[in-house]
């Protein structure tokens, strides 16, 4: 398997100790992490299996340091990647947004020709609406470490074995 | 239509707007200095975290069609509408030369004039009313254009706003809604005001409305989601909402301690979601800018600032003796009937026909006038008393016409409308009944605050009529008269006619005149025999004039509406049974009121007894009362007395109404009691 970029905030401190346990159970040596602060096109470019880590913020928008990215995203060539995306959401306090960020960056990331992988079912979960839901199926995994979080490391482990990586 | 992002949108509008969004930042910042150092701005919104919303409001606002409401926390927004930082300074330090108020306002409420920037209460909100007050104006004289109207989240709460966007939907008017959402209330929560995320939301079945949503964090989604707004607005004549989720970085105001509330996470999380270094990264990462562009523009605006600073600190100051400029405009000075009196003969109309008559007679001297309230205008329907019947007919439906119950709305949308052009004249009939009026005293204090409040640059020109008093059996829902507390509020002149040629000529002056005139009229003698005159087609009565009708030597009745005819008839008896004389003074003018005429009648007389079919207590005759004893004392030979109401509500059985409502045997009682005494 090729290497994985593993691209998220390393300030975010929940994403990115999701981030670091997804590490772990693909193989630290499998994986190089990639700020999102300081990506560029080009560090998408590199890799053709990208993970990539987002948090809704608010009420239901991407981390401005995703939001900044998406311009430079619209233009990037991602045809064949594969990208997996998890993402945080509270489904208690955000039932009607939850984990949007999932849904918004899984839009932009296959317009760009991307294709996804890592779809997870919703069962489980109880919300309102979810842009990270397609059909009837998340848009990648989706941790609510708030209200599930002793769910946390199955729904890890259970994740990464379906991920269609080159 | 154009769309902006980081990537296209050209050099210079990127400069632009850092050089705005850094100018408005840095007075932002700035104003709590100057309440440390007792200079001034002593109530200060911060907007840190709504500086993208409030630049593309700014900047799609077209200066010279469009009109613009901002809030309180809407200082980006009047910066990038065209407001220059001395301007916004002025108006927080309060100085005589603020465009907004001349320093009479609070801080932080910015307004320009000439540049339709409008200038709106603290009251929060109250100004969707006003918008779509215009935005109906707009489309009267088929101007273009397009209102803008900015508003907190937690404002939606508020039912006139309510009342405005289902207005601006039926009538279908271009008024964009820009609803500034923070997640806060001051210290509430949004979800402890309204069940829907994004407020918005509930405005979602509303025909004719489109809402659009954006990021109002960020410069590019607010740009590309207000121009589209304005785009749908301007061309279709809709109304639109543009629901902004902003964030707010800093307490709601001076006042507030947000820290007693919010969490060190979560304002961490708000300040990360900065909208101003946001668009700075953005500029320097896409290379838009150099670091060194963008330094330069900082540079820039510290000197723009400080500049403006000291220009602003120079400025004079507003004077105590400027206190009452600007409380009411002159009035219409009629010129043939100088002092309200004719002695015309010939055949005697009703009250309701001399109102009706006057509204038609001034409808066709001048097309700019307007009319509308509730039940006004439907085929042969003129108002439940028919005051305005065939009105629509002869007039169209563009300038008379019904308006929903809502009472805020029908006078809120009246102030709005007028500042289109001041040749606009509007009358209104507040609601069916005085007694339905109350959910408009929001916008009656509104309405009676403008002139004086934009230190005269505007005044609203609307009569507001209400068909008012008791003595038909309607209880305490139709038998209210209103005028005791109304007249607490400056800026608002008071005439209650008790005939039908004075109805005539006040409600011609009223028209005729610039300000705000509430015009009560007795609806119990709309059709009675005594109220009907002679009304001549022109008569006209000057505001503050009160008419003698019965000279007497004996003792001075000084009365209006109702118990005028309750005060001739008392009159008449008395000077049948011993022939002693009362002088009886119809007011016609509460405010303002003539102190001439009663002062000549109280030196005459010595005795003064005043009627109203208020309650006595709390009522307008307790003015009239002081007012004699403080400046007539030595002219007295009696002490005033009063006849009114109980301090009860109006009851419905006849035995409550009369026992409740002043009448002859009253005033008979007390007339006596002054004669003899």
């Amino acid at each position: 398997m090729e290497k994985i970029g593993i691209f998220y905030s390393i300030d975010a401190v929940k994403t990115a100790t999701v981030a670091q346990e997804i590490i772990e159970a693909l193989g630290k040596d499998n994986v190089e992490i990639v700020s999102v602060e300081q990506a560029w096109k080009e560090d998408f470019e590199k890799y053709n299996n990208i993970i990539i880590g987002v948090s809704t913020w608010f009420d239901g928008e991407l981390p401005t340091y995703w939001d900044e990215l998406i311009p430079e995203l619209s233009d990037a060539n991602l045809k064949n990647k594969r990208i997996a995306i998890f993402g945080l959401g509270d489904q208690l306090n955000y039932p009607e947004n939850f984990a949007d960020g999932v849904g918004i960056l899984a839009e932009k990331l296959t317009g760009s020709g991307a294709k996804l992988t890592g779809f997870t079912s919703p069962e489980g979960y109880k919300f309102e609406y979810s842009k990270a839901l397609k059909g009837n199926q998340f848009q990648g995994l989706i941790i609510d470490v708030e209200n599930q979080n002793n769910q946390t490391k199955k729904r890890i482990k259970d994740w990464v074995k379906t991920l269609e990586f080159k | 239509m154009k769309k902006y992002d980081i990537k296209t949108t050209d050099k210079e509008t990127l400069k632009k707007w850092y050089h705005l969004m850094s100018l408005g930042r840095a007075i932002d910042d700035k104003a709590p200095s100057y309440l440390l150092q007792s200079l001034g701005w002593s109530f200060h919104a911060p907007y840190a975290g709504h500086d993208a919303i409030q630049l593309a409001v700014g900047q799609t606002f077209k200066q010279g069609e469009d009109h613009l409401f901002p809030y309180y926390r809407d200082l980006l927004t009047a910066l990038s509408a065209g407001m220059t930082a001395e301007e916004i300074i002025l108006n927080g330090i309060s100085k005589a030369t603020d465009p907004t108020s001349g320093g009479r306002h609070m801080s932080n409420h910015f307004a320009k004039k000439e540049l339709n920037i409008h200038n709106v209460s603290s009251a929060t909100a109250t100004q969707a009313l006003h918008a779509a007050g215009l935005a109906r104006g707009l489309v009267s004289y088929k101007k273009p254009g397009v209102v803008f109207c900015s508003f907190g989240e937690a404002s939606t709460s508020e039912g006139y706003v309510y009342e405005a966007i289902n207005g601006a939907s039926t009538e279908r008017l271009p008024v964009i809604f820009i609803i500034q959402d923070n997640g806060y209330g001051i210290s509430v929560p949004k979800h402890e005001q309204t069940a829907n995320r994004r407020v918005a939301d509930n405005f979602i079945g509303f025909k004719n409305l489109k809402i659009f949503y954006c990021n109002g964090k960020d410069v590019f989604d607010s740009m590309n989601a207000v121009a589209a707004a304005r785009e749908y607005s301007a061309t279709t004549g809709n109304p639109s909402i543009v629901q902004a989720n902003c964030v707010r970085i800093g307490s709601h105001s001076n006042s507030d301690k947000q820290t007693l509330y919010r969490d060190e996470n979560e304002l961490a999380y708000v300040k990360a979601a900065d909208p101003l270094d946001k668009f700075r990264r953005m500029l320097i990462r896409y290379k838009r800018l150099t670091e060194e562009e963008v330094k330069q523009i900082e540079e820039e605006v510290k000197i723009e600032l400080k500049a403006a600073n000291r220009k602003a600190l120079a400025a004079p100051d507003p004077t105590p003796e400027s206190i009452f400029d600007f409380v009411l405009p002159d009035a219409y000075q009629p010129q043939k009937y100088v002092d309200g009196i004719h002695h015309l003969t010939g055949e005697k109309i009703t009250l309701v026909t001399a109102i009706n008559q006057t509204l038609k007679a001034e409808f066709r001297h001048n097309p700019d006038t307007f009319l509308w309230g509730q039940d006004v205008a439907n085929k042969e329907k003129g108002g439940v008393f028919n005051v305005t019947k065939g009105l629509q007919q002869e007039f169209g439906s563009l300038r008379v016409f019904n308006a929903p119950i809502a009472e805020d709305y029908i006078v809120g949308t009246a102030n709005g409308m007028s500042r289109l052009d001041p040749k606009i004249r509007i009358v209104i009939e507040g609601a069916e009944f005085a007694d339905y009026f109350w959910p408009a005293v929001e916008q009656y204090v509104e309405t009676t605050h403008e002139y004086w409040r934009n230190n005269g640059q505007f005044v609203p020109n609307i009569t507001l009529r209400l068909a008012s008093g008791g003595y038909i059996g309607g209880g305490l829902y139709h038998s209210q008269t209103i005028e005791g507390a109304l007249a607490t509020l400056p800026g608002a002149r008071i005439v209650y006619p008790s005939f039908a040629d004075d109805a005539a000529g006040l409600l011609r002056t009223s028209m005729r005149s610039e300000g705000f005139t509430l015009f009560l009229e007795p609806k119990a003698q709309y059709n009675s025999e005594p109220a009907s005159t002679v009304v001549p087609e022109d008569f006209e009565v000057p505001f503050g004039k009160a008419r003698i009708r019965r000279p007497g030597t004996d003792l001075s009745i000084i009365t209006y509406g109702n118990t005028t005819h309750l005060s001739l008839s008392v009159a008449e008896q008395i000077f049948r049974e011993t022939g002693e004389s009362i002088e009886v003074i119809d007011l016609r003018s509460l405010i303002p009121l003539d102190k001439e005429t009663l002062f000549e009648s109280v030196k005459k007389t010595g005795k003064v007894l005043v009627v109203h079919e208020d309650k006595v207590f709390g009522g307008f005759g307790g003015e009239i009362a002081a007012i004699i004893a403080s400046e007539l004392f030595q002219y007295l030979d009696a002490p005033v007395k009063r006849v009114g109401s109980t301090f009860t509500p109006v009851g419905f059985h006849k035995n409550l109404e009369q026992a409740i409502l002043p009448n002859e045997n009253r005033i008979y009682d007390a007339a006596k009691d002054l004669l003899n005494y």
